[in-house]
């Protein structure tokens, strides 16, 4: 039961918030392009990350969607606990700089991303 | 990001390769690198961009001439076993660092063996049992 459906079409990475997190998080679809994205982390420590400020979104203890303000920069949140979050950093061209996550096999997307990202730079 | 750089990329590759050569590829968190490095998280992120990343300078750091065998050993250990099955730009890199570095596979498993306090292939039974020699 997670957040969020991840699939890779072509050279994008798409990102969906699940049902009513679409409402939340302001957001049907996130595109990023592959091109652009740098790597996937899969980090539950992000918990103790300061977040910054929101807008628009919603932001409770453990639940966080929309976008976050936090270093200069914007972040695209959509988690339910932290357990199971990966963090994906884009570079400087895109609207946000990080994409946090959560989503059923953290590792495994980390890895899926990481691999199809380091393919298309070798 | 605007910031200048509080800190030095090449020290922080080499605290963690220390952290990822106890630990492993999937075991070592986000918060075992930053309290390794002693770089915030932020940072961590916005040069290395992800684990991945950082492990990939890893990589780079003990393919160096310069580097320690044992150390360029144990970094392979962990890449050929956690992430070359399933990463193809991973494998290409380690076949390569193989090659240059005329890496066998009888080094790989005396490695491998050391690392885990055992004797290694190259002195077998001989010196296997010593306390019950010395007891007979």
């Amino acid at each position: 039961m997670s957040n969020n459906r991840v699939s890779i079409t072509g050279d994008t990475l798409v990102i969906e918030p699940v049902g009513l997190d679409k409402l939340w998080s302001f957001t049907r679809r996130l595109k990023l392009p592959l091109a652009h994205v740098r790597g996937a982390t899969f980090d539950p420590g992000m918990r103790d990350e300061p977040k910054g400020w929101r807008g628009p979104g919603l932001g409770l203890p453990g639940k966080l969607a929309g976008t976050f303000h936090a270093d200069g920069g914007r972040q695209f949140w959509n988690i339910s606990g932290y357990e199971r979050a990966i963090v994906i950093t884009l570079d400087p061209s895109q609207r946000y700089d990080k994409v946090v996550i959560t989503v059923d096999d953290p590792q495994q997307v980390a890895a899926t991303i990481n691999a199809v990202v380091g393919a298309r730079r070798s | 990001m605007g910031r200048p750089r509080g800190f030095d990329e090449q020290d922080a590759v080499a605290a963690a390769t220390t952290v990822f050569r106890e630990r492993g590829y999937a075991a070592t968190s986000v918060d075992d690198l930053v309290a390794a490095t002693g770089v915030h998280r932020g940072s961590l992120y916005g040069v290395f961009g992800s684990k991945h990343g950082l492990f990939l300078r890893v990589l780079d750091a003990a393919a160096q001439p310069e580097t320690v065998a044992t150390e360029r050993l144990d970094v392979l250990l962990v890449a050929l076993l956690e992430l070359a099955p399933t990463d193809a730009p991973v494998r290409d890199l380690l076949g390569r660092v193989v090659t240059d570095h005329h890496v066998t596979a009888a080094q790989l498993g005396d490695r491998l063996l050391a690392r885990a306090g055992l004797p290694s292939s190259g002195q077998p039974s001989t010196t296997k049992p010593p306390t019950t020699k010395e007891q007979s």
